[in-house]
């Protein structure tokens, strides 16, 4: 056991003693290193480090630390608070709504714009109003809104004049009008042939143009394939109420032949099942025709 | 040199010109000018009157005006407001009024007295100001901003029962003055669509109000637009504690481009009307109160942002300190409308110090060599403001083009 003291303590007074010296010693082999592989490769181009001052105790340290450094005063007791707020950035400029109703090229109204969502009356709806049919009323506005806003103006946020009817005409549709409200029944012949001609007319130049530039547009309905026209005449729209058959005129409802057997639909033939002779001609001979 | 003809009312010097052609132009009196700068080493009119002459003479049917020799004279008959015909001065319905490069003054001087002359018209007034002397921004004349005229005068037309809506003034291209003042290479369009047979009277006699908000354009041309943030960020920084609701926008532009001049390259094109400027308007919660105030670079230059941005605040502040319920830049707009409108009597409440300025008093003296009715003064007993009541009678003047048979 001494000699074990015996030895930890020499040990230890030597690693107190010999620091520097390891350091030195640490220094050599890296200069025998060195010497070794610029003796195969090119030599290193090693930056000069500054002799490192060999670390001192903790005490010593500190002490030098408090001499350097005399960033804060002792007056200073506080913690000084810079605020760097970048104002021009921040700058509360007008919200782009705001921005549009100013810069407009006309005077600045201050008045507060009308809602849009209104109701049938023309009356405000709550916008707090949760009830059921606050809702309702709510969605037909919205609809109404979507469906119509193209005719808004940014004049007006409410529908007037011309647009006013045009709304209407487009509501009366949805409704199920067979045609427009706005469109000029009676009109001289040669007019009617006129506008249709230059309809026809503009549709050509723009389909030829397009042709031209090769632009491919929709295919073109009606008029020149005449397909429009078949479709309708095979299924004619006879309006609500009107019975589904036949051809009503003079206050009578003409049934066809063919109408009835549409009805009645093919006849089992009483011969085939042998269902006695009643109709069985009848059916024969509607068979025949068909 | 011969008597006056009796039927001219005689007029001297240079001195609110515009408001002596328009008042002739709406009574139909004709008037006589005489001793225009007489006395200066630049006699005679102005380029920017000899515009003034022109632009009444295309928007008018059978104006004349004739000039002595020298310019420092001048007769003028006006003829019926017409507005802007096509084949009458309008091509399109739209005047072309082309300024010349030699004009020092603003745009605005031109617009304010067009815009008490377009109510009364037959068809709309529709002027476009182009060429190389028109001026969008303030000038060191005193010449207020575009953006002024429409946030703060044009609203004013609304009490007379001329719809605003139909009133508009498009910046096409903003300016500031020119080199040495002159000249600019902005494009303003005036459309003044709404014509009156008479504009009623107004009653403006009530306390003007508080200040609610400021709202405002910061615009440059030509230079970095860093520049609208400086000067909104000042004159936010003297507004704000007053008001909360400040808000003013900012307008950049390019420069203008003017032709050179050069005798050598026709084409050849520089720029001009380079500056920045700020306009502030204040608007009262009593509905139709305006403050407004303009303050632009000087075109030398030498003047930082900061600096113009304190100075229109401030100038709003002393604008607003005069009280009343018209500022300076509104009243020959107001009283003119009132004079010349329904014959009733109207009341305006002005500042003491706005009825007190030579134009105003000069415009009461015009009015009444015109045979308008001469305008009553009493202090405000109400409260210790000083404002000042003024009772303005019409004359029914209204629009020729729209009487009633």
């Amino acid at each position: 056991m001494p000699t074990l003291l015996g030895k930890r303590k020499r040990r230890a007074v030597a690693s107190n003693n010999t620091e520097a010296e390891d350091l030195a010693a640490a220094q050599m082999a890296q200069e025998i290193f060195q010497r070794h592989f610029e003796a195969q490769f090119k030599p290193l181009a090693i930056p000069k480090i500054p002799e490192s001052a060999p670390i001192e105790d903790d005490e010593d340290s500190k002490e030098e630390e408090e001499l350097e450094w005399d960033g804060i005063s002792e007056e200073e007791e506080g913690v000084k608070v810079v605020e760097h707020t970048d104002a021009y950035a921040r700058m509360a400029a007008m919200s782009k709504q705001q921005l549009k109703a100013f810069m407009t090229s006309k005077p600045p109204t201050n008045k507060p714009s009308t809602p849009i969502i209104r109701d049938d009356v023309g009356g405000k709806i709550d916008a707090d109003d949760v009830s059921e049919a606050a809702n309702l009323k709510k969605d037909l506005a919205l609809q109404r809104l979507i469906s119509e806003s193209h005719l808004l103006d940014s004049s007006s946020h409410t529908l007037s004049g011309k647009n006013r009817h045009k709304a209407l005409d487009m509501r009366i549709q949805a409704l199920g009008s067979k045609g427009s409200i706005l469109r000029q029944e009676k009109m001289p012949m040669s007019h009617r042939k006129g506008i249709e001609a230059k309809k026809k007319s503009d549709e050509e130049k723009r389909r030829n143009e397009a042709k031209e530039n090769g632009v491919i547009l929709e295919r073109a309905t009606g008029t020149k394939t005449g397909k429009v026209k078949k479709e309708l005449s095979r299924k004619r729209d006879r309006g609500v109420g009107a019975p589904g058959i036949g051809q009503f005129k003079g206050g009578t409802l003409k049934l066809s032949k063919r109408d009835i057997f549409e009805v009645e639909g093919p006849k089992r033939s009483a011969g085939k099942n042998g269902r006695g002779g009643r109709g069985g001609g009848r059916g024969g001979r509607g068979r025949g025709r068909g | 040199m011969s008597a006056p003809d009796p039927k001219f009312l005689s007029f001297t010097s240079q001195k609110s010109l515009t408001a002596r052609l328009i008042l002739s132009t709406l009574t139909g009196k004709p008037i006589r000018v005489s001793q225009i700068r007489s006395t200066s080493t630049t006699p005679g009119l102005a380029p920017h009157e000899v515009s003034f002459l022109r632009l009444l003479d295309s928007i008018t049917n059978g104006s004349r005006a004739t000039f002595s020799h020298t310019g420092t004279m001048f007769h003028y008959e006006p003829g019926l407001i017409m507005g802007s015909i096509d084949g009458q001065g309008a091509i399109g319905e739209v005047t072309d009024c082309s300024l010349p490069n030699t004009i020092t003054r603003g745009v605005s001087w031109f617009l304010t007295p067009l815009c008490i002359l377009a109510p009364f018209a037959k068809k709309p007034v529709n002027v476009r100001f182009s060429g190389e002397g028109v001026i969008t921004g303030a000038t060191e004349c005193g010449d207020v901003s575009v953006d002024t005229v429409r946030t703060a005068i044009l609203p004013l037309y609304e009490k007379f029962g001329i719809s605003t809506a139909k009133l508009e003034i498009r910046v096409l291209q903003r300016s500031c003055a020119g080199p040495g003042g002159k000249g600019g290479g902005g494009v303003v369009e005036l459309k003044f669509g709404s014509q009156v047979r008479l504009p009623k009277t107004l009653h403006l006699h009530r306390s003007p109000g508080r200040v609610r908000r400021i709202r405002g354009v910061a615009y440059c041309t030509g230079v970095s637009s860093s520049n609208n943030h400086r000067m909104i960020h000042v004159a936010r920084g003297i507004l704000n504690p007053l008001v909360a609701d400040v808000h003013i926008a900012t307008q950049y532009d390019q420069a203008p481009l003017v032709s050179s001049g050069d005798k050598n390259s026709k084409s050849g094109k520089k720029t001009t009307g380079i500056g920045f400027g700020i306009s502030l308007v204040a608007e009262s919660s009593v509905d139709g109160v305006l403050y407004s105030a303009d303050v632009a670079s000087p075109s030398r230059g030498g003047v930082t942002s900061e600096d113009i941005g304190k100075q229109c605040a401030y100038q709003l502040l002393e604008v607003i300190s005069q009280g009343g319920c018209v500022t300076k830049v509104g009243t020959e707009t107001v009283l003119v409308l009132m004079a010349m409108g329904s014959e009733d009597v109207g009341r305006l409440r002005l500042g003491r110090d706005v009825v007190g300025t030579e134009d105003a008093i000069g415009l009461a003296r015009d009015l009444q060599k015109f045979g308008a009715s001469s305008w009553g003064l009493r202090d405000v007993d109400e409260d210790d403001s000083g404002d000042i009541i003024v009772t303005v009678k019409g004359i029914a003047v209204g629009n020729v083009a729209r009487k009633i048979a």
